[in-house]
């Protein structure tokens, strides 16, 4: 190179590398708790409005942490009978139900060889602590089978430590296949408007083709049914984050 | 209809009633009535003034009010007369008091006798010719005629009817809500009717009352949210037992 004065040239160090981190520039995973999606129906949403704003005003002043039907939950509610004034119960989510103030959520588990399900208000003052003790997914939506399921499959140990997880890393789907007892079963889980996935079904090919004969495959494909929430998930989305962002 | 916890954790089912554009209408004194006391005529809802003849709108011009969809009559002292074309709002109630809503039941159309009146019909099986939903016999031998008022099939719901004594545990003045114990009579979205109870034990609940209505450019500031005693508020952190 030609040098400007005739000394050397001055020594560029190398451009500094760029990290592209390609796990953090991944989407932020939003999770919306399916209560504050509104029900199809002719209700004025202004009922909606006013109900979302309580159960902001509760979250705020309680954490209800992210989950999903499938992860271990351990729930502290006030008992005034009990000894303690308190009462800690650890079980499996199977199920979400209701929308907006009244949503619930069914804990399970198998407590000395008794199978224990308790039912648990969301928004209720009466729970004094929600922690999330393993934070997966399943196959399915419910998992009302797991009654029918061998017990092993709904132990939970009452003093099971917290498992670690990481912000950024996705939910585990967890693909287990579960084995179920005899048959009769309280309802027949083979049937395809069950739609289940997590069993392991060990009956005669027979009679698993017995039950597609209650197989309506028309449903998929009627527009009535199709209820479009993607919207309306937005708005609420960007009303939540301003709110519990404050 | 929505859940609302008091402070000792218990859960009861709370309906919700706004207050859409209610304006006092005329007031009709005791002797032009032939009651007892004078009466008020309160309109509610706005609707489109095309669809009535001009003549029904002569209430609604006096009064200087858009049309309304229903006006009902209720029942007033002397020292409570309001001027016609004064606004009401569900801060006219306060948390804490008992008011009776009335409101036209859902419509079932024409229904048996086991749906309307709770008949308990016949066996399914064991030889029952044809019969299974009828009400059977509809008289005895003696009377030879049937009694006037006999239930029978026939058009059911869609009459007046009111639940008394509803307890108000909270009242939204930005909104115009009234959060009502219980279920109200009616369909949702549908009009209904709310006064003071009459009931005998609730006739001295009321402390202090807005009378004769609350006017919104009094003096008078509201909070948003005016809630009953013993409800538990969502800014309080949750319920324990000491």
């Amino acid at each position: 190179r030609v040098s400007s004065d005739g000394k050397p040239p001055k020594f560029q160090p190398p451009p500094k590398p760029v990290i592209i981190d390609r796990k953090t520039q991944k989407e932020e995973s939003r999770f919306l708790s399916p209560e504050f999606i509104p029900p199809r129906g002719r209700t004025d949403p202004l009922k909606y409005y006013i109900e979302r704003k309580d159960m902001i005003q509760r979250r705020k002043v309680f954490n209800i942490p992210e989950f999903y039907v499938g992860s271990v939950l351990a729930v502290t509610t006030a008992n005034p009978y009990a000894s303690d004034k308190s009462n800690r119960f650890v079980g499996i989510c199977i199920q979400r139900g209701g929308k907006g103030l009244g949503a619930t959520f069914v804990l399970r588990n198998v407590i000395e060889d008794q199978g224990v399900e308790i039912c648990y208000e969301l928004y209720s003052p009466r729970i004094q602590a929600i922690e999330v003790l393993k934070l997966e997914k399943r196959l399915d939506e419910n998992l009302l089978y797991l009654r029918d399921a061998l017990p092993e499959y709904s132990t939970f140990d009452v003093n099971m430590k917290p498992v670690p997880r990481m912000d950024h890393e996705e939910i585990p789907v967890n693909k287990v296949q579960v084995r179920m007892k005899p048959k009769p079963w309280s309802k027949r889980w083979e049937r395809p408007k069950y739609n289940i996935k997590g069993i392991k079904f060990e009956l005669p090919e027979h009679k698993m083709q017995a039950a597609q004969k209650w197989s309506q495959p028309w449903l998929e494909f009627d527009m009535l049914r199709e209820y479009d929430t993607s919207k309306i998930e937005e708005k609420i989305w960007k009303e939540l984050s301003e709110e519990l962002g404050k | 209809m929505m859940p609302i916890w008091t402070k000792s954790g218990e859960k009861h089912a709370v309906t919700l009633l706004k207050v859409q554009d209610c304006t006092v209408l005329r007031y009709v004194s005791k002797e032009e009535s032939g009651g007892k006391t004078a009466k008020l005529l309160v309109g509610g809802k706005n609707v489109s003034p095309f669809s009535k003849p001009e003549s029904a709108h002569e209430i609604f011009k006096e009064a200087g009010v858009p049309r309304k969809q229903k006006v009902t009559t209720f029942n007033v002292t002397d020292d409570a007369i309001i001027k016609p074309g004064t606004p009401l709002y569900a801060a006219h109630f306060r948390p804490g008091q008992f008011v009776d809503v009335t409101a036209k039941t859902i419509g079932k159309g024409f229904q048996g006798v086991v749906k309307r009146w709770g008949f308990k019909g016949q066996p399914a099986s064991h030889g029952q010719t044809k019969t299974h939903r009828r009400p059977g016999a509809i008289s005895t031998n003696k009377a030879s005629k049937v009694y006037r008022g006999k239930k029978m099939p026939g058009k059911m719901g869609n009459i007046y009817r009111t639940s008394f004594g509803l307890k108000v545990w909270r009242i939204n003045t930005k909104h115009d809500i009234i959060y009502v114990n219980g279920s109200v009579p009616g369909h949702t979205n549908c009009l209904v009717k709310v006064r003071d109870s009459k009931l005998p034990t609730y006739k001295d609940c009321n402390k202090n009352p807005p009378f004769p209505t609350f006017f919104a450019d009094g003096d008078e500031e509201l909070p948003e949210d005016l809630f009953d005693e013993e409800i538990f508020q969502f800014t309080d952190p949750s319920v324990t037992f000491a």
